[in-house]
């Protein structure tokens, strides 16, 4: 955790819940060391709750540590790496070398059957702090400049981006008594599922504090442009998580928050979110001391800006590996993304990956349909981006479907079957929730009793007595008072047994909730998938294939982003509908070949009939 | 009409162009588990006329057209009589067929409606089955493309079909642009705005209103905006433009002015819309006068709009010229004719009504080829589908309003967006982004 003290948020808390779904490690690890836990967005449906949570650094990395150090048949060896090792490719995979490990800085060799690349902001990266700027990755390390060459002697397409931290202040040196208090939720929710409760109590837990920047904040920061070179710069910085001075800038004569949050249990340090900034160091204390509560603040740490490379990431496939190195995957900021979640989510994608590659087995992806983690992959291989990408609920399309809590569900399962990376623990757990939903939604719609019962039978729901058509317990649970308990209460049998399972409960609510549109978002993902389940070949050379009419235009955007199905490449910008056709045509005639190949008695009727098979199947 | 310029737009009113956008919210997919429906015989005045639907609702949508009857036998022709659902009005007494899948054109369940082909009858139809709920106006290709992905055409069958559907693509967007350019499609063109920025607001105030200080009035900003939205379309009609029945085509007649240079603001609007229809028309008919051909504004004329046309290679734009002489009358009979450069041309003398026959004929052969393609949208689809999706969208509002959940009354905004945007065009999620960042300090 090199910046913010935090995981999770709106979306981001989708992202940790997908993660932990697959088994990934940080959301576990942050369950041990949360120190402020916080479901955001609570009034407002839970497809949107955003879990989110303070996270100690200490603890975090200690027992994360402690977690990868103990992890069998696992080395660690710490180093930076300054080159790749490249040889022949394998000749019945597309890309012009492999790579077979990494040199290390001090000249030393790692041999890998695959390499994932994680460089963070270190990639040519550039501290920028008022008008200096010195490399470094962040803060007192050093970039990485042999690596950046390498990728880009290899033919990467390479951009530049840029990000922030604001200072760290002294904890003592903070006025809290005047400043607006907010205590964490009680009881916590975890982001594991298979977490109850939280390692360190509500009770416990420490809080966080509320205070704005003023009119004189803004003075300060427009009579200092000058000395503030990292604002003026063009590289593209998010327009989500702006430093102070573009906020400023772009929203001038207006109050911002800031949050103060605390580093950790026994940490000194107060996190200041919301200022994030690149004054020289003496006017950043300057600036800080003119907000409430900080008039006395010591500044411990400047904030300061950093610029780095990142590859423009239309050149690596859904499974993270890239088109033009066999076994190179990437994944996190080097992908254009910001946070820590968005790198965790990809961190989780590219594991699992390089080492299905290496077993040879077949990728594993995650679609559009399945989760969050499926829309930032595919938003990042076939749309790119130019700014740090961050995960929003708005990106997704089947946003209520893939919520926080049905995130085991939809992938857990898989995560198990198809790539091997979940524990038989979380397997089976989730086996008996997926099935215990599922019983206990037919059981709901198998109750009827006229509307008037239900309203004698639970008085304080607004259930409307108007029509005289039985009404379903499941249409009773979709009214905001109503929940299992109460409906359990009404209807003992055979409801009761779904409500000694708190989360089995709130799953039921929720699933009600929104019955009646998924039924019709089913219908949309049905579609989507049927597009997905048409893989476009790998190795198909779109500059020179001449089985299929395209334009010049269409085939430099399908060789640049390699879309791997007809779903990817229909959502290519500029692609045209008569280029689908085009393309499905050419699937169509490469499958019948290969069957043909294999078993040449069967013709049409086997490939309509497989057609179905794949239809039923989603 | 001196040297006037007669555009001929086919009132083959294919719906609105499906861009090739990341699919918005609310958008049915094609080959989604959605029923479609379409006219699927040729154009213009006929005896009967067939539409056919494909999908699951098929036959739901069979029963509840022919209610109180059930199902006719598989594969055989019956008499039924055809009621809109709402208002039990009746249709047509028709022959439907019922298809279940996977033995039918597109491998799915299809009903075919074999109706008397008056405009009135093929309308209502249409409109009685887009209210329907689980039905909509099929896309371009949409039967032929299920019919390929259920393996019921073979591959030669299907070479055709991108160019097809490249014409329909191209045909939709001068379309598109022909609704758009009158009130109705600044209507639609408002509501989808309206409703875009509404959305954005909500969006906002799901991704960031917590995180950030986004004012607790975003989301009433947000309502308000929306209510003004009225299920009247409102039917505009360009002041030039006339519908006319040409040899059984149903065309739109849009007479525009003269192209000329250097004439007063005006006139010069005039042209500039006369320019505007020329690039939507289907079929434009490029008169000028015989006598006056080396005039500089003939030679012009030529040159720009008559060569451009001609130059285009068909399968760019499906977009066909007549250039028509006029006054030949006043050309010397034992003369040399117009002029030995001149491209394919017809004669004609509105004076003594000469080579008016065959005029007509070659009318007749372009407009065949215009609209003679049975898988293109019939022309009152056009209305089947601007009803289909602002009662969709109106619907979609209705939950929006309804809604407790803020989750759920987003998704409503995005389908009544979605209904809006797939008139107008647009509808990308980085839209919203754009308008969320523009409007709001967002961020930590």
């Amino acid at each position: 955790m090199s910046c913010n003290p935090s995981f999770g948020g709106i979306g981001k808390g989708h992202l940790m819940r997908e993660v932990d779904a697959l088994d990934g490690l940080c959301s576990r690890i942050c369950d041990q060391s949360g120190v402020h836990y916080k479901v955001l967005n609570r009034r407002k449906g839970p497809a949107v709750w955003g879990l989110r949570a303070q996270i100690d650094r200490k603890l975090y990395k200690q027992n994360m540590q402690k977690e990868i150090l103990n992890t069998p048949l696992l080395t660690v060896q710490e180093g930076a790496v300054e080159d790749l090792i490249l040889t022949e490719p394998e000749p019945e995979h597309t890309g012009k070398c492999r790579v077979s490990g990494v040199v290390l800085v001090d000249g030393s060799t790692v041999y890998a059957e695959s390499v994932i690349l994680t460089t963070g902001t270190f990639l040519r990266g550039m501290i920028v702090i008022g008008l200096e700027t010195h490399p470094a990755g962040r803060l007192g390390d050093q970039p990485s400049i042999g690596l950046a060459q390498t990728l880009e002697k290899l033919g990467f397409v390479v951009g530049r981006l840029k990000t922030g931290t604001p200072p760290r202040i002294a904890k003592e040196s903070i006025n809290f008594s005047i400043l607006n208090k907010h205590i964490p939720d009680n009881p916590s929710i975890p982001f594991s599922f298979t977490n109850e409760t939280v390692w360190i109590k509500p009770e416990d837990q420490l809080p966080c504090y509320l205070t704005h920047t003023n009119p004189r904040v803004d003075e300060i920061v427009l009579k200092n442009l000058h000395l503030n070179s990292h604002v003026k710069e063009t590289t593209r910085g998010p327009r989500y998580c702006p430093s102070i001075e573009s906020k400023v800038l772009r929203f001038p004569n207006r109050l911002h928050q800031v949050w103060l949050e605390p580093e950790g249990m026994d940490s000194d340090l107060i996190y200041p979110q919301g200022l994030s900034m690149t004054l020289p160091a003496e006017l950043q204390e300057k600036m800080i001391t003119c907000i409430r509560g900080l008039e006395k603040a010591k500044v411990i740490q400047p904030g300061y800006g950093v610029q780095y490379d990142y590859l423009d990431p239309r050149q690596i496939t859904p499974s993270l590996e890239t088109h033009l190195v066999q076994r190179l995957f990437f994944a996190g900021q080097i992908n254009g993304t910001t946070g820590y979640e968005e790198a965790a989510a990809q961190g989780v994608i590219a594991g699992i990956n390089a080492s299905l590659r290496v077993s040879r087995k077949p990728p594993f992806v995650v679609s559009r349909t399945e989760g969050y983690i499926g829309v930032l992959i595919d938003d990042l291989t076939t749309l790119g981006t130019s700014e740090p990408y961050r995960m929003f609920t708005s990106r997704v399309e089947f946003r209520l479907s893939l919520r926080p809590d049905n995130a085991d569900s939809r992938l857990t399962l898989r995560g198990y079957k198809d790539a091997g990376c979940v524990s038989q623990q979380r397997y089976e757990r989730a086996c008996w929730m997926k099935s215990s939903l599922e019983e206990g939604i037919s059981v709901l719609k198998s109750i009827e009793f006229l509307s008037s019962k239900w309203k004698k039978l639970i008085p304080e729901a607004s259930i409307s007595t108007s029509r005289s058509l039985p009404v379903r317990a499941l249409d009773v649970l979709k009214y905001e008072e109503v929940d299992m308990d109460s409906l359990a209460k009404a209807v003992p049998e055979p409801l009761k047994k779904y409500t000694k399972c708190r989360e089995l409960a709130e799953r039921l609510k929720i699933e009600a909730t929104y019955e009646s549109v998924l039924f019709h978002q089913l219908q949309e993902i049905k579609g989507v998938q049927q597009d997905e389940a048409l893989q476009l070949p790998k190795d198909l050379d779109y500059l020179t294939i001449r089985d299929v009419s395209l334009s010049h235009e269409v085939r430099e955007k399908l060789h640049f982003s390699r879309p791997q199905t007809i779903g990817a490449a229909s959502r290519i910008p500029g692609v045209t509908p008569a280029a689908i056709i085009n393309l499905l045509r050419f699937v169509k005639t490469t499958q019948r070949r290969q069957s043909a190949m294999n078993e040449s008695s069967k013709t049409d009727q086997y490939l309509c009939d497989a057609d179905r098979l794949q239809e039923r199947e989603l | 009409m001196w040297r006037g310029l007669w555009t001929l737009a086919a009132q083959a009113a294919r719906g609105p162009r499906r861009l090739c956008t990341r699919r918005s919210s609310g958008a049915p997919a094609p080959g989604s588990g959605a029923t479609i429906f379409a006219l699927s015989s040729g154009q213009g005045r006929c005896g009967i006329a067939v539409i056919r639907t494909s999908g699951p609702a098929s036959g739901h949508a069979l029963r509840i057209l022919t209610a109180p009857r059930d199902l006719p036998l598989a594969r055989h022709a019956s008499l039924r009589l055809l009621s809109d659902p709402r208002s039990g009005e009746p249709l047509d007494r028709a022959l439907v067929l019922w298809f279940p899948g996977p033995q039918s054109f597109t491998g799915e369940d299809c009903v075919e409606f074999h109706v008397h082909g008056g405009p009135a009858v093929v309308s209502g139809v249409l409109q009685a089955l887009g209210s329907v709920p689980g039905l909509r106006p099929a896309e371009a290709g949409e039967f032929t493309r299920r019919a390929f992905a259920n393996g019921k055409l073979n591959l030669t069958e299907v070479e055709g079909l991108a160019d097809l559907i490249h014409a329909e693509t191209e045909a939709q967007r001068r379309q598109a642009l022909r609704q758009l350019d009158g009130e109705l499609g600044h209507l639609c063109r408002g509501w989808a705005e309206t409703l875009t920025k509404a959305l954005a607001h909500v969006e906002a105030y799901i991704d960031f209103g917590e995180d950030d200080n986004l004012e607790e009035g975003v989301l009433e900003q947000g309502r308000k905006p929306v209510s003004i939205v009225s299920p009247e379309p409102g039917t505009t009609r360009d002041v030039l433009e006339t519908p006319v029945d040409l040899a059984g085509f149903p065309v739109l007649l849009s007479d525009t002015a003269g192209l000329r240079e250097g004439v007063g603001p005006v006139e010069q609007e005039g042209v500039r819309r006369a320019r505007e229809r020329l690039e939507q028309a289907d079929l434009i008919l490029a008169m000028l006068d015989a006598s006056d051909l080396a005039s500089p504004s003939s030679c012009n004329f030529l040159a720009t709009v008559v060569a451009s046309v001609g130059a285009q290679s068909p399968s760019d734009s499906s977009q066909r010229l007549l250039l028509v002489l006029n006054k030949s009358d006043l050309l010397s009979p034992e003369g040399p004719g117009p002029g030995p450069d001149l491209p394919p041309h017809l004669l004609l003398s509105c004076l003594t009504g000469e080579g008016l026959d065959g005029l007509l004929e070659a009318l007749r052969k372009e407009l065949a080829a215009v609209c003679g393609d049975p898988s293109t949208d019939p022309p009152l689809l056009t209305r089947a589908r601007h009803q289909h999706h602002l009662q969709g969208c109106l619907d979609a509002l209705g939950h929006y309003k309804q809604s407790k959940d803020l989750a759920l009354a987003a998704e409503a905004l995005r389908v009544a967006r979605g209904h809006l945007t797939r008139l107008t065009g647009g509808g990308g999620t980085e839209e919203i982004l754009d308008i969320i960042f523009q409007d709001f300090c967002v961020g930590k």
